[in-house]
C-alpha cells in the first residue's frame, strides 16, 4: 500500500489539476467574444501507482491526476474549407462592390443618361428636317451632340477613373499580403520553438490561423500543415511562405510603381530566398477580382463604350458628308474621334451651326432630307443598350453568386463556431464541476487529516 | 445544417446576420418606395432594362413623328387655302372674260375696265401662289427665298420635295408643286390672265374665248393639285393620331415596367417592417439568458 502521506499527494494533485481546470474554463470566458479564438480544453490524465524501484512493487491504486494537455479544439480539415470558401466569397464581393459602383455612374433607364442623349439627338436631326435653315435647329442639333459627346466621355472617364482605383487597390492587397505572410513566417518559428520547449503556444496559434485566413481572403493563398506543425503557404501553388521563409508578393506588369497603367495585362510574382517565381494565372480572393477587373471586365465595357463612340463617329461623318450645310458646300466630318484614344476622345467637330449638313441637293436649298436621314443612322443605339444589358446581367449574376457564397462561407463559419465557440453554459459547468472537485479534493485532505490525527494521538491510549 | 454545439456567438452572429439581411431587404424595398421606380439600375431587372430602353426610344420616335405629322399639316392647310382663294380668283377671271366675250354692246371703256380688273386678279394670283409658312413659300419647293413666284409670275422656286417623316420608313411630301398648280412661263396661269387682259383691251373675240378655255383648264389644274393635297392632308392627320396613341401606349407600357406598384410596395414595406421588429424582438429574447442566471 502507498505510504500514510500517499493519499495527500493524491489530494494535492487534484486541487492543482482542479485549479487549471478553472483557470482554462475563465481563460475560455474571457475570450468568448475574441475573434478567432478557439475554446481550449483540459486533458486531465489520471497517474498510475508509483513504482519507487526496480523489481520493487506497489499495490497502491493511482495516485491522483496530472495535466495531460490543453487542447485547443479545432479542426484543420474544417479550417481548410473555411479558408477556400472565403477566398471565393472576396473574390466576389470585391468584383460585386466595384461594378456596382460603376453600374450606379451608368444612370440607365433614366432621363439623363447615355441613352437619353442618344434619343434627344436623334429627335434634334428630324426638328431640323422639319426646319433646315433655322438657326435655332441647328444650334439644338449642335448641343444635343455636344450632350452626347460629353455624356459618353463622362462614363468612359467614370470607367477609367475605376481602373485606377483599382490599380492602387491591387498594390496595397500586395503589401498586406507581404506583412501577413511574414507574419506567418515568423509564427512557424516562434510556434515551433514553444512546442519543442513544451510551452504553450495557443495563443500564436490562434493569431497564425487568423493570419493563413486573411492570406485566403487576399490573394486565395492556401496552406498545407507541415508534419513539424508549421504552415506552407501558396499563393496558385506557387510557394509564398515555406516554414521560417516567406517570399515577396510583387506586381510584374500591368501595374507602375506609381499605380498607373504599363499597357500589358496584370501579372504577379513572388521574390523569394529560393528564387523568383512568376505566377501564371488569375489569384484568387480579393486580388484575384481586381485581376479580373483589371484585365477583363473593366476594359471590356470601356471598349464597349469606345465602339459605340466609334460607329457614332463614322457612321454620322460619312452621311453629314452626303450632304449640303446652308452654303451649299459640301457636309465636312461631324464628330471627331481618334481611334488609338476611344470614345474619351469623341467630341463635336462644328461649331457654327451653319456648316451644318441638313440638305441632300446643293446649292443652299431649304432642304431637310439629310438631316432627316441623319436622324435615322447607325447601330449605335442598339449596340449601347447591349452593352448596357450586358453589364446589368453580370452585376446581377455577381450579386447572386455573391449571396449563395456568403450563405455558404456562413454556414461554415457557424460550424468552426460550434467546433471551436466558447459556450458560456458549457464553461459555466465546467466552472462549477471544477468547484465541487476542488472542494471535495480539499475535504479528501481533511479526511485523511483526521485519519491521521486518530492515528497519533488517539492510538495507544488504552489505560490511560 | 445540423446543429451539435450552439455557442453564444453563433448565435449573435447568426442574429445580426438576419437582421442585417431583414434591413437590406428593407431599404431595397424603401429605395424603390422613395423612387417610386422598380427599375433603379440595369442590374434590378436586365431584362426590363433593355425593355424600358426600347421602350423609350420607340415614345420619343412617336412623339417626333406626332410633331412632323402636325408641322405637315401645318404646310398643307396653308396651301389648301391657297390653292381655295386662288380658284375663286381665276373663276373671277373667267366670268369677267364671259362678260366681255358674251356682251355684243361692250364698248372699248367698258372691256377696258373688265381687263383693269383682269390685271388686279392676276396680281393676286401671284400673291396667293406666294403664299408662306414659317417664312417658306409653300408652293416654292425647297428654295431658299421666300417666294415661289415674282412679279412677272415667273417661277423662281426650286423644285423639290418638303417631306415629313410620319412613320418608320414612311415621308409624306408636304408643300404642292408650284407648277403643277400654277404652270410656268408662258404657259403660266399668269401668262393666261396676261394674254386675256390684252384680249379685252383689244376686244379680240378670238383671244377672249381662247382665254375662257385656258383658264377653266386652269380652273381644273389647281382644283387637281388642291385634290391631292388633300388625300395627303388626310394621311397626315391620320398618322399624327395614330402616332399620338402609340406614344400613350407607349408610356402605359414603359410604367409598367420601370414604375413601381405603389400600393404592392407599400404593403410589402409594411411587411418587411413587421419582419424587422419580429426579429428585433428574437433577437433581445433570444441572447439574453444563460445559465448563470439560474444558478446563484
Amino acid at each position: 500500500m502507498a505510504g500514510s502521506f500517499g493519499s495527500i499527494g493524491t489530494a494535492l494533485s487534484a486541487l492543482r489539476y482542479q485549479q487549471v481546470a478553472l483557470d482554462v474554463a475563465g481563460n475560455n470566458i474571457a475570450n468568448a467574444t475574441t475573434e478567432g479564438y478557439a475554446r481550449r480544453r483540459v486533458v486531465g490524465e489520471s497517474l498510475g501507482p508509483v513504482t519507487p524501484a526496480m523489481w520493487s512493487r506497489t499495490d497502491g491504486h493511482g495516485s491522483g491526476v496530472g495535466v495531460g494537455e490543453v487542447r485547443r479544439m479545432v479542426d484543420p480539415l474544417l479550417d481548410t474549407r473555411v479558408r477556400r470558401e472565403h477566398a471565393s466569397l472576396s473574390y466576389l464581393q470585391t468584383t460585386q462592390t466595384v461594378l456596382a459602383r460603376v453600374e450606379e455612374g451608368i444612370g440607365e433607364p433614366g432621363d439623363a443618361g447615355v441613352y437619353a442623349a442618344m434619343l434627344n439627338f436623334r429627335s434634334s436631326w428630324q426638328d431640323l428636317s422639319l426646319n433646315p435653315n433655322g438657326d435655332a435647329a441647328r444650334q439644338q442639333v449642335l448641343g444635343s451632340a455636344a450632350t452626347l459627346a460629353q455624356a459618353l466621355r463622362l462614363q468612359t472617364s467614370n470607367v477609367a477613373n475605376e481602373e485606377g482605383d483599382q490599380r492602387v487597390h491591387a498594390q496595397t492587397v500586395v503589401r498586406q499580403v507581404n506583412d501577413a505572410a511574414a507574419a506567418v513566417a515568423r509564427l512557424n518559428q516562434t510556434i515551433l520553438v514553444n512546442d519543442q520547449n513544451g510551452l504553450d503556444s495557443g495563443v500564436l496559434k490562434d493569431e497564425r490561423d487568423q493570419m493563413v485566413l486573411k492570406l485566403a481572403e487576399l490573394s486565395g493563398a492556401t496552406t498545407v500543415v507541415q508534419s513539424d506543425g508549421q504552415y506552407d503557404v501558396s499563393i496558385s501553388g506557387y510557394a509564398l511562405v515555406d516554414g521560417n521563409r516567406a517570399g515577396a508578393l510583387a506586381v510584374s506588369t500591368g501595374i507602375t510603381a506609381t499605380g498607373a497603367a504599363d499597357g500589358l495585362p496584370v501579372t504577379f510574382r513572388i521574390d523569394a530566398p529560393w528564387g523568383s517565381t512568376a505566377i501564371v494565372g488569375n489569384p484568387g480572393g480579393e486580388l484575384g477580382g481586381v485581376t479580373e477587373l483589371l484585365t477583363t471586365t473593366l476594359p471590356g465595357y470601356r471598349a464597349g463604350l469606345d465602339a459605340v463612340a466609334a460607329d457614332l463617329a463614322s457612321s454620322f461623318n460619312s452621311q453629314h458628308a452626303a450632304g449640303f450645310d446652308r452654303s451649299g458646300a459640301a457636309g465636312g466630318a461631324f464628330f471627331s474621334y481618334n481611334p488609338a484614344v476611344g470614345a474619351a476622345s469623341l467630341t463635336v467637330a462644328i461649331t457654327d451651326p451653319a456648316l451644318v449638313a441638313a440638305s441632300s441637293v446643293n446649292g443652299g436649298a431649304r432642304d431637310g432630307n439629310n438631316a432627316d436621314a441623319l436622324s435615322d443612322i447607325g447601330g449605335h443605339l442598339d449596340s449601347y443598350q447591349r452593352l448596357v444589358n450586358g453589364f446589368g446581367s453580370t452585376v446581377a449574376a455577381l450579386g447572386r453568386q455573391t449571396a449563395n457564397q456568403r450563405a455558404l462561407a456562413g454556414s461554415l463559419d457557424s460550424s468552426w463556431e460550434q467546433q471551436a465557440g466558447v459556450n458560456l453554459d458549457e464553461e459555466t459547468v465546467n466552472m462549477v464541476q471544477a468547484q465541487r472537485a476542488y472542494e471535495a479534493a480539499a475535504r479528501l485532505m481533511t479526511t485523511i487529516d483526521q485519519v491521521l490525527d486518530t492515528l497519533i494521538n488517539r492510538t495507544g491510549l488504552v489505560g490511560r | 445544417m445540423t446543429i451539435g454545439r450552439v455557442t453564444q456567438r453563433m448565435m449573435t452572429a447568426g442574429s445580426l446576420d438576419h437582421l442585417q439581411r431583414n434591413l437590406g431587404t428593407l431599404s431595397r424595398t424603401q429605395e424603390r418606395l422613395s423612387t417610386g421606380r422598380q427599375i433603379n439600375r440595369p442590374s434590378d431587372d436586365p431584362t426590363g432594362t433593355t425593355s424600358a430602353m426600347r421602350l423609350r426610344s420607340s415614345a420619343a420616335s412617336q412623339a417626333q413623328y406626332s410633331r412632323n405629322a402636325q408641322d405637315g399639316i401645318g404646310w398643307l392647310t396653308q396651301a389648301d387655302a391657297a390653292l381655295d382663294s386662288a380658284t375663286s380668283t381665276v373663276k373671277r377671271a373667267r366670268d369677267l372674260a364671259l362678260q366681255g366675250a358674251s356682251a355684243p354692246a361692250t364698248g372699248p371703256g367698258a372691256r377696258e375696265a373688265l381687263a383693269v380688273e383682269v390685271d388686279q386678279l392676276r396680281a393676286q394670283l401671284i400673291s396667293q401662289a406666294n403664299t408662306t409658312y414659317l417664312e417658306r413659300p409653300v408652293f416654292g419647293g425647297v428654295t431658299s427665298g421666300d417666294k415661289a413666284y415674282d412679279a412677272t409670275g415667273a417661277y423662281v422656286g426650286t423644285v423639290g420635295d418638303v417631306n415629313r417623316r410620319i412613320a418608320d420608313g414612311i415621308t409624306v411630301k408636304v408643300d404642292v408643286d408650284g407648277p403643277a398648280a400654277f404652270g410656268t412661263g408662258a404657259t403660266s396661269a399668269f401668262a393666261e390672265l396676261d394674254a386675256l387682259s390684252t384680249a379685252l383691251r383689244a376686244g379680240d373675240k378670238a383671244g377672249i374665248t381662247a382665254g375662257i378655255a385656258a383658264l377653266n383648264n386652269r380652273i381644273d389644274t389647281i382644283t387637281t393639285a388642291r385634290t391631292a393635297a388633300g388625300v395627303r392632308y388626310q394621311r397626315l392627320e391620320l398618322a399624327d393620331q395614330s402616332a399620338s396613341d402609340a406614344f400613350l401606349a407607349l408610356g402605359n407600357q414603359l410604367g409598367t415596367i420601370e414604375n413601381a406598384d405603389l400600393t404592392k410596395t407599400t404593403v410589402d414595406l409594411k411587411m418587411q417592417e413587421v419582419a424587422y421588429q419580429a426579429a428585433l424582438a428574437a433577437t433581445s429574447r433570444v441572447i439574453q439568458p444563460s445559465l448563470l442566471d439560474f444558478l446563484r
